[in-house]
């Protein structure tokens, strides 16, 4: 692979404190060198150069995902996309086929994904459709807060043994990090019940949701996990949650060590709800943006509103039933033995709508009145509050208050009346924006060699057509728009795979996963685990296992434990 | 502009036609239109190419209007999204025929394949013989019917006419097989021949007055009255009619008008009168 | 002699993946756990008498044998010569061969669907109509206390679903309903005769009394597990069944709107529905709304009978509405071992689950317009590829007749009516025997199937063969563009 030098761009790189200077990166080898000779040139003079895009969170892979494409034929209709010489045909909108979510992303500029809901059970799907999906390194977390082993651990406070068990699933599915959906809310889904708050114990386990986050927060640190443990609260999408949201914040509290965080809390915007119904609901970022700002332990994503008509799609089964009963909209729910559960639901958020509207702004004063921006990060859930190809336009949003003043004069008259959003006058930088899409996520994720442009980072760059000496770009939020919407330059591992927005190269990404290294004896668990395994499942153990070969190109974290 | 487009070849493959529409004529010259893009199977042809093309200079209305001829049974989508104009068939014609219509009128002297009108907002079809299924019905997983505008079918129909109606008139005057109005919410269906089973299936509003034997009432409905006519858009039919309330499985509040003579099997309801 | 475990079982969608295989000289000796269809595939598959060996072209109106580049070459050019052609078949290969297959019909413009076109096709676009709760057999075995077989013989099509996932099986919150079945076997036979008995009647040798007429049995809602088989006549599952409720030929979708009606509280205007009196319907409901956890497993019988997809419609809205009571979930009971897998695949690659249209370079589905037998009823097609399927045996007669006119390419390990009509046949090895891939089970778990055998030395895996006519595809359209 020959070099490439991007010359004299304003870099934006956060993780090795670089805020805009006008400097040359030299690639070789798909990673970032000092210098290089003969390079290929890529003058960026006038433009932003940042590294890849990360997402942490966005449901682009598996079981759900498919169910949620095969659901919705009149959602793809309308946003085709043909095959090129370089790229195959596909469907877009809010749930876009492997390859469509491949080439988008990277025309936006991102290069590392994570698919935040893997069922084990299903998790040869989700590595099948991994593979399937171009342009793009991801990884995927494996559902473990309704998962029976681990209830049951737990419940007898095993942790070294939930440990072990949970290094095994790592290994078993190729996952990356611990999530956790509605814990033991999921299992009680098992008969159409669900946990009321933290302290419910689940049926027939006898453990509350508050034991298992803990537990599982303990476990992933005797692990030595990359990421925290991934929280989709209980209560998620109910007026009032963000009582169930601190108290699940506040309950890993003492387990935060100095050096890294110990829960991220996703898509946040959906448990920062206060009020006592659907009247008298309001936005909760103040009580949560309090409570993160003088806390260190906390991360987490916003799960910003876009409206449009997009699909809703959680391992939350019962709150996906209530959607259902909302919105009287087509409804999937499907149940996974021993483990977990999901359901989909279409879902258009209306500007007029009071409800959405606010939901709208929660996500925004999250992320606006949260301090540090290494604790929040830019998601859309995707495809839940929206697909992920409104990126642009929140980016546009976080760095101008005239383009959320735009959309502020649109939305329901009483929200924009109770809303503190329109009080708001913090303007993100590209810096802080650098740091919520990229370098932020990456080190949440522990992906060392993302998020920056250091030597020896994955080159992985984005480039856009942007001039921030130039322009004041809080007063101009189309062209932010435009150039986020289409990079200039998107490069993968060193090669040039997008130029004006359209991909001129396709390349298989790679497929991060947690290769923990436990003591032997923890390994030894194997036994005893095929022993129950076929009581608790219809498969065989040797055919749930994903092998090696199940990943396209396979990327093992080696990971050493401290049990 | 008046069009006369005559089908020169003969069809094996389906030809995506979406071009025919006075809206993507007008204001083009004659070589401009015989330059559109056409897919006859997966190869991309010109107009030209299938349909010999001639400007009718005597008549010179302001709309564009289009003639055709020939076998059109495997030509798809004329006419879809046309908002004004005329189009005429002399022959049969294939699928999707007005799909997502907002106004205008087309004309068909022969007979009209699946899915015609389906979406369709505005304006008029009309088919003088037979139609397949689906008429004014919705794409497939969108709960978007036909929204508004007027469908006649002078002959029979296929299954689920007006499926996820919303607004709007369907005439059928021959016949129709199962599921007339099937999941229709609004608008209404006139069939003067008779019905097979299952009318106004998972309906929840919106009328289907039936003027001949219906082969049965679903379970799901229940009677409201007889009523002596029925009104289809400001039009009164004579009846008497059994007027029964349904689909309760399903909510629905939709209204089903049942020839009272030609269903002396239906009596038996009169007792929950 | 090397015993093969955990191998799982390339027929129909239960995909049972515990069976035992003896291998010896590469030859298959012995199979252990499977069912008596499962075990005739696993001990016939490589009679000689039921397979080419080599691949076939048809020259002078005689199939004769050929090298495999001839082959490969004549298929390629087929299909970039082709308008419209066909790429049809699919659920009997592994997932891997689909992905080329969906690869090689985007490259020619082709349609492509699979079976289920002809079989639970209506199911899928009832889902996109409405959705359907469901779940992973799992959580059936080990919950469910109401089980539903409707329109669907498991006895014969599935042969090892009651024992796995349903009423024969343990899960952690409900037992096996087969103590209780003996019980009922004893007391109708005594205890003597007992074994034998119960031998003839899985065997399908004997028949026992079916549980049926006017009113559920006494003390039903009590009981542990429970089915209910629902079907136009007396199956053999119907034997297995707490209840057998009989409903009659083509009725079923104002079966399910009465019930539907009756779940809601709401009331009936007539006496009786499809055959059924409205006292016993009123129980059945009782039963549905009563149970902790129902599960209604549906079959093609529904999908193919009058009312098609709005059967499905009209069981899925039931399932919904039964949900707003208690706990309920729906299933199709998927034919083929990997039809899921074939939509599943579809699905991710293009948004559609089958009958997909390509020619305009871009995924479009509107099934009854792309949809293999429409397009084939209608003469619309100018060439075929067939995969693993038998679309000669299976198709109505006029889709038949249009196919077979055509330049037809067949990939399929057997001999069938299809590959004697092709004009291209390439022999392939046997996926679950010869060659590894995935596979997916009815509830779309993913399956590994193994290989256990080599294949005879000319019949090569299915996505082998279709990559290389996909190969030699690109370059004859790369050569025609230089031209
Ligand atoms: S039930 Fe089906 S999958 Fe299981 S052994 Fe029999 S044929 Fe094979
Ligand atoms: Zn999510």
């Amino acid at each position: 692979m020959g070099g490439l030098l991007v010359k004299n761009g304003f870099v934006y790189d956060p993780l090795n404190n670089i805020n805009g200077e006008k400097m040359d990166i030299a690639v070789l080898d798909g990673k970032i060198v000092e210098k290089t000779r003969n390079a290929k040139v890529i003058d960026a003079s006038g433009m932003v150069v940042m590294p890849g895009g990360v997402d942490i969170h966005s449901h682009i892979a598996g079981s759900k995902v498919n169910s949620g494409r095969l659901l919705r034929p009149e959602d793809h209709y309308k946003d085709v996309e043909a095959r090129t010489a370089k790229t195959r045909s596909g469907v877009g909108y809010s749930i876009p086929s492997t390859f469509t979510t491949g080439y988008r992303y990277s025309r936006l500029g991102w290069t590392t994904v994570m698919e935040p809901a893997m069922p084990p059970l299903k998790a040869k799907h989700t590595h099948e459709e991994l593979n399937d999906t171009p342009m793009i390194d991801k990884g995927a977390f494996p559902l473990l807060g309704s998962n029976w082993f681990v209830l049951e651990h737990l419940r007898a406070k095993e942790y070294e043994e939930c440990a072990a068990y949970v290094a095994w699933m790592m290994r078993a599915t190729k996952g990356y990090a611990i999530k956790i959906v509605n814990p033991g809310g999921l299992e009680a889904w098992g008969f159409g019940r669900n946990v009321r708050d933290i302290d419910d114990p689940v049926p027939n386990f006898d453990i509350t949701p508050r034991e298992i986050v803990q537990g599982l927060c303990k476990v992933n640190q005797l692990l030595n996990l990359p990421h925290t443990i991934h929280v989709h609260t209980n209560n998620l999408g109910k007026p009032g949650n963000y009582i169930t949201t601190l108290e699940t914040m506040k309950c890993v509290e003492n387990l935060a060590t100095e050096v890294n965080p110990a829960i991220h809390l996703t898509h946040c915007q959906f448990s920062a709800f206060a009020g006592n119904n659907w009247r008298t609901f309001r936005s909760a970022s103040e009580e949560i943006s309090e409570y993160v700002n003088s806390h260190s332990h906390v991360t987490l994503d916003i799960g910003q509103i876009i409206f449009t008509n997009t699909t809703t799609m959680t391992a939350d089964g019962p709150f996906q039933f209530i959607l259902y009963q909302i919105t009287g909209n087509k409804w999937v729910n499907n149940d996974v033995e021993t483990e977990t559960s999901s359901g989909i639901v279409p879902f258009r958020y209306k500007r007029k709508s009071y409800v959405h509207a606010i939901q709208w702004t929660v996500g925004l004063e999250l992320a606006l009145k949260i301090k540090d921006p290494w604790k929040t990060f830019l998601t859309t859930d995707h495809p839940n509050a929206g697909p992920f190809m409104a990126y642009p336009k929140i980016i546009a949003w976080l760095m101008s208050q005239k383009a959320r003043d735009a959309v502020i004069s649109k939305i329901s008259r009483k929200a924009r009346h109770k809303a503190s959003l329109p009080s708001i006058d913090r303007e993100f930088t590209l810096h802080e924006i650098a740091v919520v899409t990229r370098a932020g996520q990456a080190k949440a994720l522990g992906l060392k060699n993302k998020g920056h442009l250091g030597i020896g980072a994955d080159a992985d760059i984005a480039i856009y057509n942007l001039n921030p000496e130039k322009t004041n770009l809080a007063k101009e939020p189309a062209m932010i728009r435009q150039a986020f919407k289409n990079a200039a330059y998107t490069i993968k591992d060193g090669e040039i795979v997008v130029k004006n927005g359209e991909v001129v190269k396709s390349v298989n990404g790679k497929t991060y996963w947690a290769d923990l290294k436990a003591s032997q004896s923890l390994l030894e668990i194997e036994p005893e685990l095929q022993k129950v395994f076929e009581e608790y499942y219809t498969v065989k153990y040797e055919n749930y296992l994903v092998p090696n070969h199940y990943l396209s190109i396979g990327a093992p974290i080696q990971i050493q434990t401290k049990v | 502009m008046t069009l006369k487009l005559q089908l020169i070849k003969e069809l094996r493959v389906p030809i995506d036609a979406g071009c025919i529409c006075p809206d993507t004529f007008a204001g083009k010259s004659l070589n401009e239109i015989a330059e559109l893009q056409i897919w006859e199977g997966n190869r991309k042809r010109l107009l030209n190419s299938l349909f010999e093309l001639k400007e009718d200079s005597q008549e010179t209305p302001d709309e564009t209007n289009i003639h055709l001829t020939g076998n059109l049974s495997r030509v798809q989508r004329i006419g879809a999204g046309m908002k004004g104009g005329e189009i005429t068939v002399q022959g049969d014609v294939g699928m999707h025929l007005g799909e997502k219509m907002l106004g205008g009128t087309i004309m068909v002297e022969g007979n009209a394949g699946s899915w015609t009108g389906s979406a369709m907002k505005g304006g008029t079809i009309i088919v003088k013989k037979n139609a397949g299924d689906y008429i004014g019905g919705a794409y497939r997983g969108s709960t978007k019917g036909m929204q508004g505008g007027t469908i006649i079918i002078h002959g029979d129909a296929g299954t689920e006419v007006g499926c996820y109606m919303r607004n709007g008139l369907i005439k059928i005057q021959g016949n129709v097989a199962q599921f007339v109005g099937i999941r229709m919410r609004n608008g209404t269906i006139v069939v003067q021949g008779s019905a097979a089973e299952r009318a106004g299936a998972f309906m929840t509003g919106g009328k289907i007055i039936i003027c001949n034997n219906v082969t049965s009432i679903l379970p799901s409905f229940s009677i409201d009255s007889i009523k002596s006519k029925a009104k289809a858009e400001g039009e009164a039919i004579k009846g008497p009619f059994y007027l029964f309330i349904g689909d309760l499985a399903d909510h629905g509040n939709g209204k089903l008008y049942v020839s009272k003579n030609k269903n002396e099997y239906l009596k038996s309801f009169e007792e929950f009168l | 002699m090397p015993v093969i475990d955990n191998v799982t079982c390339p027929v129909c969608g239960t995909l049972c993946d515990d069976l035992s295989v003896t291998v010896k000289e590469n030859a298959i000796i012995d199979v252990k756990n499977a069912c008596a269809v499962s075990e005739a595939k696993f001990m016939s598959f490589s009679n000689p008498k039921h397979r080419n060996l080599r691949p076939l072209i048809r020259k002078n109106g005689k199939l004769i044998e050929s090298t495999f580049e001839e082959a490969v070459e004549k298929s390629a050019q087929i299909l970039v010569d082709a308008s419209y052609p066909i790429l049809y078949g699919w659920s009997c290969t592994s997932c891997e061969a689909i992905r080329v297959g969906l690869e090689l019909a985007e490259e020619v413009g082709g349609i492509t669907d699979n079976t289920s076109t002809v079989c639970h096709g209506p199911s899928i676009l009832s889902i996109q109509n409405l959705g359907i709760p469901t779940c992973t057999l799992g959580q059936i075995r080990h919950r469910a206390d109401l089980i539903i077989y409707w329109a669907s013989d498991p006895y014969s099509a599935h042969p090892r679903h009651m024992e796995r996932y349903t009423a024969f099986s343990d899960g952690r919150f409900q037992e096996s309903e087969w103590e209780h079945f003996v019980t009922r076997l004893r007391g109708i036979l005594g205890r003597r005769r007992l074994n034998r008995a119960s031998e003839l009647v899985l065997m399908k040798e004997a028949s026992l009394p079916v549980f049926s007429g006017q009113k559920l049995p006494p003390k039903f809602e009590t009981r542990k597990r429970k089915v209910i088989v629902v079907d136009v006549r007396k199956t053999h599952s119907a034997e297995f069944a707490d209840f057998f409720l009989q409903v009659e030929p083509n009725k079923d979708f104002e079966l399910f709107q009465a019930l539907r009606l009756l779940v809601r509280d709401g009331e009936l205007e007539v006496n009786q529905v499809a055959g059924v009196p409205v006292d016993l319907l009123e129980e059945v409901a009782d039963a549905l709304v009563g149970c902790d956890f129902g599960a209604l497993f549906f079959g093609v019988g529904l999908t193919m009978s009058s009312g098609k997809l709005q059967n499905i419609d009209a069981a899925i809205a039931l399932t919904q509405d039964l949900n707003l009571r208690t706990k309920f979930v729906i299933m199709p009971m998927r034919g083929h071992f990997n039809v899921a897998g074939a939509n599943v695949v579809y699905t991710w690659q293009t948004g559609y689950p089958f009958a997909l249209d390509f020619s305009q370079n871009y995924p479009r589905y509107n099934p009854g317009e792309t949809s293999v037998v429409d397009i084939l009823s209608h003469d619309k097609a100018d060439a075929g590829l067939i995969v693993a399927s038998d679309p000669v045996s299976n198709f109505p007669r006029s889709a038949v007749e249009n196919l077979v006119k055509n330049p037809l390419i067949v990939i399929d390990p057997v001999i069938s009516p299809t590959t004697m009509v092709a004009d291209v046949v390439f022999p392939s090895a046997f996926v679950g025997i010869e060659v590894d891939g995935t596979a997916y089970r009815m509830d779309r778990v993913p399956l590994p199937m193994k290989k256990l055998v080599d294949p005879p030395s000319l019949c090569h895996s299915d996505e082998e063969i279709l990559r290389r006519i996909l190969h030699q595809v690109k370059r004859i359209k790369q050569q025609r563009r230089k031209l």
